[in-house]
Protein backbone atom coordinates (compact mmCIF):
# COMPACT_ATOMS: atom_id res chain seq x y z
CA UNK A 1 0.00 0.00 0.00
CA UNK A 2 1.32 3.42 -0.87
CA UNK A 3 1.21 5.93 1.93
CA UNK A 4 0.19 9.37 0.87
CA UNK A 5 -0.42 12.70 2.58
CA UNK A 6 0.23 12.85 6.29
CA UNK A 7 -2.94 14.32 7.74
CA UNK A 8 -1.72 14.60 11.30
CA UNK A 9 1.07 13.60 13.65
CA UNK A 10 -0.78 12.58 16.76
CA UNK A 11 0.55 11.73 20.18
CA UNK A 12 0.43 8.03 19.51
CA UNK A 13 -0.02 7.65 15.78
CA UNK A 14 0.49 9.06 12.32
CA UNK A 15 -2.63 9.60 10.23
CA UNK A 16 -2.33 9.21 6.46
CA UNK A 17 -4.94 10.11 3.90
CA UNK A 18 -5.21 7.80 0.90
CA UNK A 19 -7.31 8.05 -2.22
CA UNK A 20 -8.25 4.97 -4.21
CA UNK A 21 -11.06 4.26 -6.60
CA UNK A 22 -12.36 7.79 -6.14
CA UNK A 23 -12.75 7.25 -2.45
CA UNK A 24 -10.80 8.68 0.47
CA UNK A 25 -9.45 6.53 3.28
CA UNK A 26 -7.56 7.07 6.48
CA UNK A 27 -4.67 4.88 7.49
CA UNK A 28 -3.90 5.18 11.17
CA UNK A 29 -0.46 3.86 12.00
CA UNK A 30 0.89 3.48 15.51
CA UNK A 31 4.63 3.68 14.98
CA UNK A 32 7.36 2.58 17.37
CA UNK A 33 8.65 5.00 19.94
CA UNK A 34 12.30 4.18 20.56
CA UNK A 35 12.43 6.24 23.75
CA UNK A 36 9.95 3.94 25.52
CA UNK A 37 10.70 0.51 26.89
CA UNK A 38 10.03 -1.87 24.01
CA UNK A 39 7.76 -4.15 26.06
CA UNK A 40 5.53 -1.24 27.04
CA UNK A 41 5.54 0.34 23.60
CA UNK A 42 4.57 -2.77 21.66
CA UNK A 43 1.91 -3.75 24.18
CA UNK A 44 0.34 -0.30 23.95
CA UNK A 45 0.45 -0.26 20.17
CA UNK A 46 -1.17 -3.65 19.95
CA UNK A 47 -3.89 -3.20 22.58
CA UNK A 48 -4.84 0.24 21.37
CA UNK A 49 -5.07 -0.79 17.75
CA UNK A 50 -7.29 -3.72 18.68
CA UNK A 51 -9.34 -1.65 21.07
CA UNK A 52 -9.88 1.16 18.63
CA UNK A 53 -10.99 -1.17 15.88
CA UNK A 54 -13.41 -2.98 18.18
CA UNK A 55 -14.97 0.16 19.67
CA UNK A 56 -15.34 1.88 16.29
CA UNK A 57 -17.64 -0.99 15.37
CA UNK A 58 -19.45 -1.33 18.70
CA UNK A 59 -20.13 2.41 18.86
CA UNK A 60 -22.15 2.13 15.65
CA UNK A 61 -24.38 -0.50 17.19
CA UNK A 62 -25.01 1.97 20.03
CA UNK A 63 -26.14 4.68 17.65
CA UNK A 64 -22.93 6.73 17.40
CA UNK A 65 -21.47 7.57 13.99
CA UNK A 66 -17.92 6.32 13.48
CA UNK A 67 -15.78 5.72 10.38
CA UNK A 68 -16.20 2.27 8.86
CA UNK A 69 -13.21 -0.01 9.35
CA UNK A 70 -11.89 -1.85 6.28
CA UNK A 71 -8.93 -3.68 7.69
CA UNK A 72 -6.79 -3.93 10.75
CA UNK A 73 -3.22 -5.17 10.87
CA UNK A 74 -2.12 -6.11 14.38
CA UNK A 75 1.43 -6.90 13.26
CA UNK A 76 2.00 -3.47 11.80
CA UNK A 77 -0.39 -1.71 14.15
CA UNK A 78 -2.47 -0.07 11.45
CA UNK A 79 -6.18 0.47 10.81
CA UNK A 80 -7.65 1.37 7.46
CA UNK A 81 -10.93 3.24 7.74
CA UNK A 82 -13.23 5.71 6.02
CA UNK A 83 -12.12 9.28 5.67
CA UNK A 84 -14.89 11.47 7.08
CA UNK A 85 -15.41 14.63 5.08
CA UNK A 86 -15.95 17.44 7.56
CA UNK A 87 -14.35 19.76 10.09
CA UNK A 88 -12.85 19.03 13.45
CA UNK A 89 -15.29 20.21 16.11
CA UNK A 90 -12.37 21.94 17.83
CA UNK A 91 -11.79 24.21 14.84
CA UNK A 92 -15.47 24.74 14.14
CA UNK A 93 -16.24 25.73 17.73
CA UNK A 94 -14.14 28.86 17.42
CA UNK A 95 -16.24 30.23 14.60
CA UNK A 96 -19.82 29.18 15.25
CA UNK A 97 -22.51 31.44 16.63
CA UNK A 98 -23.74 30.54 20.09
CA UNK A 99 -26.94 28.74 19.11
CA UNK A 100 -25.31 26.47 16.55
CA UNK A 101 -22.48 25.75 18.93
CA UNK A 102 -24.73 24.72 21.81
CA UNK A 103 -26.79 22.57 19.44
CA UNK A 104 -23.64 20.66 18.45
CA UNK A 105 -22.55 20.38 22.08
CA UNK A 106 -25.97 18.94 22.90
CA UNK A 107 -25.42 16.32 20.20
CA UNK A 108 -21.93 15.64 21.53
CA UNK A 109 -23.42 15.02 24.99
CA UNK A 110 -25.99 12.68 23.42
CA UNK A 111 -23.27 10.70 21.62
CA UNK A 112 -21.25 10.25 24.79
CA UNK A 113 -24.44 9.20 26.58
CA UNK A 114 -25.20 6.54 23.92
CA UNK A 115 -21.74 5.10 24.51
CA UNK A 116 -22.18 5.18 28.27
CA UNK A 117 -25.60 3.60 27.94
CA UNK A 118 -23.83 0.70 26.27
CA UNK A 119 -21.24 0.58 29.07
CA UNK A 120 -18.55 1.99 26.79
CA UNK A 121 -16.31 4.99 27.56
CA UNK A 122 -14.50 6.90 24.85
CA UNK A 123 -11.39 7.54 26.95
CA UNK A 124 -10.30 10.73 25.18
CA UNK A 125 -13.48 12.72 24.49
CA UNK A 126 -11.99 16.02 23.35
CA UNK A 127 -13.35 18.29 20.64
CA UNK A 128 -10.35 17.21 18.50
CA UNK A 129 -11.88 13.76 18.33
CA UNK A 130 -15.23 14.85 16.93
CA UNK A 131 -15.80 15.58 13.26
CA UNK A 132 -18.79 17.58 12.09
CA UNK A 133 -19.92 16.85 8.53
CA UNK A 134 -21.70 19.27 6.21
CA UNK A 135 -25.08 18.04 7.42
CA UNK A 136 -24.14 19.01 10.97
CA UNK A 137 -23.83 15.37 11.99
CA UNK A 138 -21.24 14.32 14.55
CA UNK A 139 -18.71 11.53 13.97
CA UNK A 140 -16.58 10.27 16.85
CA UNK A 141 -13.03 9.12 16.18
CA UNK A 142 -9.88 8.09 18.03
CA UNK A 143 -11.05 5.25 20.25
CA UNK A 144 -7.58 4.04 21.27
CA UNK A 145 -8.22 4.72 24.95
CA UNK A 146 -11.80 3.42 24.96
CA UNK A 147 -12.97 0.77 27.39
CA UNK A 148 -15.87 -1.62 27.69
CA UNK A 149 -17.80 -2.70 30.79
CA UNK A 150 -17.58 0.86 32.03
CA UNK A 151 -18.22 1.59 35.70
CA UNK A 152 -19.69 4.83 37.09
CA UNK A 153 -16.13 5.88 37.89
CA UNK A 154 -15.00 5.39 34.29
CA UNK A 155 -17.98 7.35 32.98
CA UNK A 156 -17.24 10.09 35.51
CA UNK A 157 -13.66 10.27 34.22
CA UNK A 158 -14.97 10.54 30.65
CA UNK A 159 -17.12 13.53 31.64
CA UNK A 160 -14.25 15.04 33.61
CA UNK A 161 -12.10 14.83 30.48
CA UNK A 162 -14.74 16.67 28.48
CA UNK A 163 -14.76 19.46 31.03
CA UNK A 164 -10.96 19.53 31.01
CA UNK A 165 -10.85 19.76 27.23
CA UNK A 166 -13.34 22.64 27.19
CA UNK A 167 -11.37 24.41 29.92
CA UNK A 168 -8.03 24.22 28.12
CA UNK A 169 -9.16 24.65 24.54
CA UNK A 170 -12.42 26.61 24.57
CA UNK A 171 -11.85 28.71 27.68
CA UNK A 172 -13.94 31.66 26.54
CA UNK A 173 -17.01 29.53 25.81
CA UNK A 174 -16.46 26.65 28.21
CA UNK A 175 -19.48 27.30 30.39
CA UNK A 176 -22.16 27.31 27.72
CA UNK A 177 -20.45 24.42 25.93
CA UNK A 178 -20.29 22.31 29.07
CA UNK A 179 -23.89 23.07 30.00
CA UNK A 180 -25.18 22.13 26.56
CA UNK A 181 -23.11 18.94 26.54
CA UNK A 182 -24.49 17.93 29.92
CA UNK A 183 -28.03 18.71 28.77
CA UNK A 184 -27.58 16.36 25.84
CA UNK A 185 -26.12 13.74 28.15
CA UNK A 186 -29.04 14.01 30.57
CA UNK A 187 -31.59 14.00 27.74
CA UNK A 188 -30.49 10.49 26.82
CA UNK A 189 -29.74 8.99 30.21
CA UNK A 190 -32.30 10.73 32.43
CA UNK A 191 -31.80 9.74 36.06
CA UNK A 192 -28.97 7.50 34.95
CA UNK A 193 -26.86 10.60 34.33
CA UNK A 194 -26.76 11.51 37.99
CA UNK A 195 -24.10 9.01 39.09
CA UNK A 196 -21.51 9.85 36.42
CA UNK A 197 -22.14 13.60 36.75
CA UNK A 198 -21.61 13.71 40.50
CA UNK A 199 -18.51 11.53 40.02
CA UNK A 200 -17.22 14.08 37.50
CA UNK A 201 -17.25 16.77 40.17
CA UNK A 202 -15.64 14.48 42.72
CA UNK A 203 -12.78 13.53 40.38
CA UNK A 204 -11.86 17.14 39.80
CA UNK A 205 -11.04 17.57 43.47
CA UNK A 206 -8.76 14.55 43.72
CA UNK A 207 -5.04 14.50 43.13
CA UNK A 208 -4.65 18.17 43.85
CA UNK A 209 -2.12 19.31 46.34
CA UNK A 210 -4.26 20.15 49.34
CA UNK B 1 18.06 50.76 37.97
CA UNK B 2 17.07 47.14 38.29
CA UNK B 3 14.61 46.28 41.02
CA UNK B 4 15.57 43.68 43.62
CA UNK B 5 12.97 41.21 44.82
CA UNK B 6 13.16 38.92 47.84
CA UNK B 7 11.01 35.83 47.34
CA UNK B 8 9.87 33.46 50.07
CA UNK B 9 8.79 29.92 49.23
CA UNK B 10 7.09 27.71 51.78
CA UNK B 11 4.26 25.64 50.35
CA UNK B 12 5.29 22.23 51.66
CA UNK B 13 8.39 20.62 53.15
CA UNK B 14 10.92 23.21 51.92
CA UNK B 15 11.49 26.78 52.97
CA UNK B 16 13.45 29.00 50.62
CA UNK B 17 14.54 32.59 50.27
CA UNK B 18 15.74 33.88 46.91
CA UNK B 19 16.90 37.27 45.71
CA UNK B 20 16.47 38.10 42.03
CA UNK B 21 16.80 41.31 40.07
CA UNK B 22 14.31 42.59 37.51
CA UNK B 23 16.92 41.71 34.87
CA UNK B 24 16.51 38.07 35.86
CA UNK B 25 19.80 37.70 37.71
CA UNK B 26 19.66 35.30 40.65
CA UNK B 27 21.75 36.86 43.44
CA UNK B 28 20.91 34.32 46.12
CA UNK B 29 18.86 31.17 46.48
CA UNK B 30 18.99 29.53 49.90
CA UNK B 31 16.73 26.80 51.17
CA UNK B 32 16.27 23.94 53.57
CA UNK B 33 14.14 20.85 53.21
CA UNK B 34 12.48 19.08 56.12
CA UNK B 35 13.39 15.41 56.13
CA UNK B 36 10.96 13.53 58.35
CA UNK B 37 12.71 10.83 60.39
CA UNK B 38 9.86 8.48 59.55
CA UNK B 39 6.64 8.55 57.56
CA UNK B 40 5.44 11.42 55.40
CA UNK B 41 5.28 15.17 55.88
CA UNK B 42 3.06 16.47 58.65
CA UNK B 43 1.81 19.99 57.84
CA UNK B 44 2.30 21.19 61.40
CA UNK B 45 5.86 19.90 61.63
CA UNK B 46 6.67 21.45 58.27
CA UNK B 47 5.29 24.83 59.29
CA UNK B 48 7.34 24.66 62.51
CA UNK B 49 10.40 23.89 60.41
CA UNK B 50 9.68 27.05 58.38
CA UNK B 51 9.18 29.29 61.40
CA UNK B 52 12.27 27.89 63.16
CA UNK B 53 14.64 28.04 60.20
CA UNK B 54 13.01 30.67 57.96
CA UNK B 55 14.55 33.82 59.48
CA UNK B 56 18.05 32.27 59.38
CA UNK B 57 17.57 31.25 55.74
CA UNK B 58 16.48 34.79 54.83
CA UNK B 59 19.58 36.20 56.55
CA UNK B 60 21.78 33.74 54.68
CA UNK B 61 20.26 34.82 51.37
CA UNK B 62 20.91 38.48 52.22
CA UNK B 63 24.53 37.67 53.03
CA UNK B 64 25.03 35.65 49.85
CA UNK B 65 23.62 38.50 47.78
CA UNK B 66 25.79 40.94 49.75
CA UNK B 67 22.80 43.14 50.47
CA UNK B 68 21.13 44.97 53.27
CA UNK B 69 17.35 45.18 53.71
CA UNK B 70 17.35 48.71 52.33
CA UNK B 71 18.45 47.26 48.97
CA UNK B 72 15.29 45.16 48.68
CA UNK B 73 12.51 46.77 46.60
CA UNK B 74 9.88 44.03 46.55
CA UNK B 75 8.71 41.10 48.69
CA UNK B 76 7.07 38.12 47.01
CA UNK B 77 5.67 35.03 48.72
CA UNK B 78 4.14 31.72 47.74
CA UNK B 79 0.44 32.26 48.32
CA UNK B 80 -0.56 28.76 47.23
CA UNK B 81 -1.30 26.03 46.42
CA UNK B 82 0.10 24.09 49.33
CA UNK B 83 -0.30 23.04 52.92
CA UNK B 84 -2.25 25.65 54.93
CA UNK B 85 0.01 25.90 57.99
CA UNK B 86 3.14 26.18 55.83
CA UNK B 87 1.60 28.85 53.62
CA UNK B 88 0.47 30.90 56.62
CA UNK B 89 3.88 30.80 58.30
CA UNK B 90 5.60 31.92 55.11
CA UNK B 91 3.03 34.62 54.37
CA UNK B 92 3.43 36.00 57.90
CA UNK B 93 7.15 36.47 57.35
CA UNK B 94 6.55 38.15 53.98
CA UNK B 95 3.90 40.51 55.34
CA UNK B 96 6.08 41.48 58.28
CA UNK B 97 8.98 42.32 55.98
CA UNK B 98 6.77 44.28 53.58
CA UNK B 99 5.29 46.36 56.40
CA UNK B 100 8.58 46.87 58.19
CA UNK B 101 10.45 47.85 55.03
CA UNK B 102 7.42 49.63 53.58
CA UNK B 103 7.74 48.00 50.16
CA UNK B 104 5.20 46.27 47.86
CA UNK B 105 4.01 42.75 48.67
CA UNK B 106 3.34 40.37 45.76
CA UNK B 107 1.42 37.10 45.91
CA UNK B 108 2.79 34.35 43.71
CA UNK B 109 1.28 31.08 42.51
CA UNK B 110 3.76 28.30 43.25
CA UNK B 111 3.10 26.34 40.04
CA UNK B 112 3.27 29.41 37.82
CA UNK B 113 6.57 30.35 39.49
CA UNK B 114 8.05 26.97 38.55
CA UNK B 115 7.18 27.58 34.90
CA UNK B 116 8.47 31.14 34.82
CA UNK B 117 11.86 30.43 36.41
CA UNK B 118 12.20 27.51 33.99
CA UNK B 119 11.38 29.81 31.08
CA UNK B 120 13.94 32.32 32.35
CA UNK B 121 16.67 29.69 32.49
CA UNK B 122 15.82 28.02 29.17
CA UNK B 123 14.89 31.24 27.35
CA UNK B 124 11.81 29.40 26.18
CA UNK B 125 8.99 31.68 25.16
CA UNK B 126 5.93 29.49 25.29
CA UNK B 127 6.65 25.96 26.50
CA UNK B 128 4.56 22.97 27.38
CA UNK B 129 5.70 22.36 30.95
CA UNK B 130 5.92 19.00 32.68
CA UNK B 131 5.93 19.81 36.38
CA UNK B 132 6.72 16.80 38.53
CA UNK B 133 7.37 16.85 42.26
CA UNK B 134 6.35 15.29 45.54
CA UNK B 135 3.02 17.06 45.49
CA UNK B 136 2.39 17.89 41.84
CA UNK B 137 2.19 16.09 38.54
CA UNK B 138 0.88 18.44 35.88
CA UNK B 139 1.26 19.21 32.21
CA UNK B 140 0.68 22.92 31.82
CA UNK B 141 0.67 25.33 28.88
CA UNK B 142 -0.27 28.95 28.32
CA UNK B 143 -3.52 29.57 26.45
CA UNK B 144 -6.00 32.42 26.46
CA UNK B 145 -4.31 34.58 29.08
CA UNK B 146 -3.78 31.84 31.63
CA UNK B 147 -1.69 28.78 32.33
CA UNK B 148 -4.01 25.85 31.72
CA UNK B 149 -3.58 22.40 33.17
CA UNK B 150 -3.88 20.09 30.18
CA UNK B 151 -3.24 16.96 32.16
CA UNK B 152 -2.54 15.91 35.70
CA UNK B 153 -2.66 12.98 38.05
CA UNK B 154 -6.12 11.88 39.10
CA UNK B 155 -4.84 10.51 42.39
CA UNK B 156 -1.27 10.74 43.73
CA UNK B 157 1.69 12.78 42.51
CA UNK B 158 4.63 10.98 40.95
CA UNK B 159 7.08 12.06 43.67
CA UNK B 160 4.67 10.95 46.35
CA UNK B 161 4.25 7.61 44.59
CA UNK B 162 8.05 7.12 44.51
CA UNK B 163 8.37 8.11 48.18
CA UNK B 164 5.64 5.72 49.30
CA UNK B 165 7.19 2.89 47.30
CA UNK B 166 10.60 3.82 48.71
CA UNK B 167 9.30 3.69 52.28
CA UNK B 168 7.88 0.28 51.51
CA UNK B 169 11.33 -0.81 50.32
CA UNK B 170 12.98 0.64 53.43
CA UNK B 171 14.52 3.64 51.66
CA UNK B 172 15.02 7.08 53.13
CA UNK B 173 13.08 10.18 52.09
CA UNK B 174 13.24 11.37 49.35
CA UNK B 175 13.31 7.99 47.67
CA UNK B 176 13.40 9.12 44.02
CA UNK B 177 17.20 9.23 43.65
CA UNK B 178 17.61 5.82 45.33
CA UNK B 179 14.93 4.27 43.14
CA UNK B 180 16.68 5.71 40.08
CA UNK B 181 19.97 4.15 41.18
CA UNK B 182 18.41 0.72 41.81
CA UNK B 183 16.56 0.87 38.49
CA UNK B 184 19.84 1.04 36.59
CA UNK B 185 20.61 -2.48 37.76
CA UNK B 186 17.15 -3.76 36.79
CA UNK B 187 17.01 -6.59 34.25
CA UNK B 188 13.54 -8.10 34.15
CA UNK B 189 10.56 -5.94 33.36
CA UNK B 190 7.35 -6.73 35.22
CA UNK B 191 4.18 -5.42 33.67
CA UNK B 192 2.32 -2.92 35.88
CA UNK B 193 -1.02 -1.15 35.41
CA UNK B 194 -0.56 1.60 32.84
CA UNK B 195 -3.29 4.17 33.30
CA UNK B 196 -3.71 7.07 30.90
CA UNK B 197 -7.13 8.70 30.67
CA UNK B 198 -7.21 11.36 28.00
CA UNK B 199 -4.41 13.66 29.13
CA UNK B 200 -4.71 12.57 32.76
CA UNK B 201 -2.92 9.76 34.51
CA UNK B 202 -3.34 7.67 37.61
CA UNK B 203 -0.60 6.12 39.73
CA UNK B 204 -2.39 4.46 42.63
CA UNK B 205 -3.13 1.19 40.80
CA UNK B 206 0.47 0.95 39.68
CA UNK B 207 1.71 1.58 43.21
CA UNK B 208 -0.49 -1.17 44.64
CA UNK B 209 0.76 -3.61 42.00
CA UNK B 210 4.38 -2.61 42.65
CA UNK B 211 3.93 -3.25 46.36
CA UNK B 212 2.66 -6.69 45.47
CA UNK B 213 5.87 -7.35 43.53
CA UNK B 214 7.74 -6.60 46.75
CA UNK B 215 5.78 -9.19 48.70
CA UNK B 216 6.23 -11.64 45.82
CA UNK B 217 9.97 -11.42 46.35
CA UNK B 218 10.86 -9.73 43.04
CA UNK B 219 14.38 -8.21 43.27
CA UNK B 220 14.34 -4.51 44.21
CA UNK B 221 16.23 -3.34 41.08
CA UNK B 222 13.64 -5.02 38.85
CA UNK B 223 10.79 -3.39 40.76
CA UNK B 224 12.37 0.05 40.53
CA UNK B 225 13.12 -0.45 36.84
CA UNK B 226 9.55 -1.56 36.08
CA UNK B 227 8.03 1.28 38.10
CA UNK B 228 10.18 3.94 36.45
CA UNK B 229 9.55 2.71 32.92
CA UNK B 230 5.81 2.49 33.49
CA UNK B 231 5.38 5.73 35.44
CA UNK B 232 7.57 7.77 33.08
CA UNK B 233 6.01 6.16 30.02
CA UNK B 234 2.61 7.39 31.17
CA UNK B 235 3.98 10.86 31.81
CA UNK B 236 5.64 10.93 28.41
CA UNK B 237 2.37 10.04 26.78
CA UNK B 238 0.42 12.91 28.31
CA UNK B 239 3.26 15.32 27.58
CA UNK B 240 3.16 14.11 24.00
CA UNK B 241 -0.61 14.52 23.86
CA UNK B 242 -0.25 18.10 25.09
CA UNK B 243 2.47 18.85 22.51
CA UNK B 244 0.43 17.36 19.68
CA UNK B 245 -2.69 19.17 20.84
CA UNK B 246 -1.21 22.64 21.42
CA UNK B 247 1.33 22.42 18.58
CA UNK B 248 3.84 24.28 20.74
CA UNK B 249 7.52 23.65 20.04
CA UNK B 250 9.17 23.80 23.44
CA UNK B 251 9.05 21.22 26.22
CA UNK B 252 10.16 22.18 29.71
CA UNK B 253 10.78 19.69 32.53
CA UNK B 254 10.75 21.03 36.06
CA UNK B 255 10.04 20.13 39.70
CA UNK B 256 11.99 17.88 42.07
CA UNK B 257 11.52 14.75 39.93
CA UNK B 258 13.13 16.57 36.97
CA UNK B 259 16.44 15.38 38.42
CA UNK B 260 15.72 11.89 37.11
CA UNK B 261 17.93 11.09 34.11
CA UNK B 262 15.73 8.36 32.68
CA UNK B 263 12.69 10.67 32.67
CA UNK B 264 14.82 13.29 30.94
CA UNK B 265 15.93 10.79 28.32
CA UNK B 266 12.34 9.76 27.56
CA UNK B 267 11.08 13.34 27.29
CA UNK B 268 14.02 14.22 25.05
CA UNK B 269 12.77 11.50 22.72
CA UNK B 270 9.24 12.90 22.87
CA UNK B 271 10.55 16.35 21.93
CA UNK B 272 12.52 15.01 19.00
CA UNK B 273 9.50 13.20 17.60
CA UNK B 274 7.54 16.45 17.60
CA UNK B 275 10.35 18.70 16.47
CA UNK B 276 10.32 20.56 19.78
CA UNK B 277 13.21 21.90 21.80
CA UNK B 278 13.70 20.37 25.24
CA UNK B 279 15.04 21.79 28.46
CA UNK B 280 15.43 20.29 31.91
CA UNK B 281 15.57 22.95 34.59
CA UNK B 282 18.77 22.68 36.63
CA UNK B 283 18.32 21.18 40.11
CA UNK B 284 18.86 24.44 42.00
CA UNK B 285 15.95 26.05 40.14
CA UNK B 286 13.78 22.97 39.61
CA UNK B 287 12.97 22.18 43.24
CA UNK B 288 10.97 24.36 45.60
CA UNK B 289 13.02 27.50 46.24
CA UNK B 290 12.71 31.24 46.69
CA UNK B 291 14.34 32.45 43.47
CA UNK B 292 11.33 31.36 41.43
CA UNK B 293 9.00 33.23 43.76
CA UNK B 294 11.20 36.33 43.54
CA UNK B 295 11.37 36.20 39.74
CA UNK B 296 7.63 35.72 39.43
CA UNK B 297 7.20 38.60 41.87
CA UNK B 298 9.19 40.81 39.51
CA UNK B 299 7.09 39.78 36.51
CA UNK B 300 3.85 40.42 38.35
CA UNK B 301 4.97 43.74 39.80
CA UNK B 302 6.16 45.01 36.44
CA UNK B 303 2.79 44.15 34.92
CA UNK B 304 1.14 46.29 37.58
CA UNK B 305 0.12 43.76 40.21
CA UNK B 306 0.70 43.87 43.96
CA UNK B 307 -1.43 42.96 46.95
CA UNK B 308 -2.46 44.72 50.15
CA UNK B 309 -1.42 43.01 53.36
CA UNK B 310 -5.06 42.99 54.52
CA UNK B 311 -6.16 40.88 51.57
CA UNK B 312 -3.11 38.62 51.34
CA UNK B 313 -4.74 35.55 52.90
CA UNK B 314 -3.28 32.27 51.64
CA UNK B 315 -4.91 30.07 48.99
CA UNK B 316 -4.17 26.40 49.75
CA UNK B 317 -6.24 25.23 46.76
CA UNK B 318 -5.19 27.92 44.28
CA UNK B 319 -5.51 26.36 40.85
CA UNK B 320 -2.92 27.14 38.20
CA UNK B 321 -5.61 28.40 35.82
CA UNK B 322 -7.21 30.79 38.29
CA UNK B 323 -4.68 33.57 37.82
CA UNK B 324 -4.67 36.03 34.92
CA UNK B 325 -1.12 36.05 33.56
CA UNK B 326 -0.74 39.74 32.85
CA UNK B 327 2.86 39.59 31.66
CA UNK B 328 2.32 37.09 28.83
CA UNK B 329 0.47 37.62 25.58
Amino acid sequence: MVKEDVLALGAESVIFKLERWNQAFVLKSRQAKPYLLEEIDSLLRKTRTARECRTLIIARTLGVRTPAVYSVDLNNYTILMDFIEGTQFKLLAEKLPERQLTRLCFKFGESIAYLHEGEVVHGDPTTSNVIVDNQQRLWLIDFGLSEMNATVEMKGVDLHLIRRALETTHWDRQESMLNATIEGYVAVLGDGAEGPLSRMNEIRERGRYH
Amino acid sequence: MALVCLGLEGTAHSFGAGIVTSKGKVLANEWDMLKPSQGGIHPREASRHHSDLGPGIICRAMETAGMGYKDINLIAFSRGPGLGPCLRTTATMARTLALKLDIPLIDVNHCVAHIEIGSLESRFEDPVTVYVSGGNTQVIAFAGGRFRTFGETLDIAIGNMLDVLGRYLGMEFPAGPLIEKEARAGRDFHSLPYSVKGMDISYSGMLTAAKKLVSDGVPIPDICYSVQETAFGMLAEIAERALAHTKKDELLLTGGVARNDRLTEILTGVSERHGARFHRVSPSLAGDQGAMIAWNGVLQYESGHEIEVESSYVLPKWRTDEQDILWRH
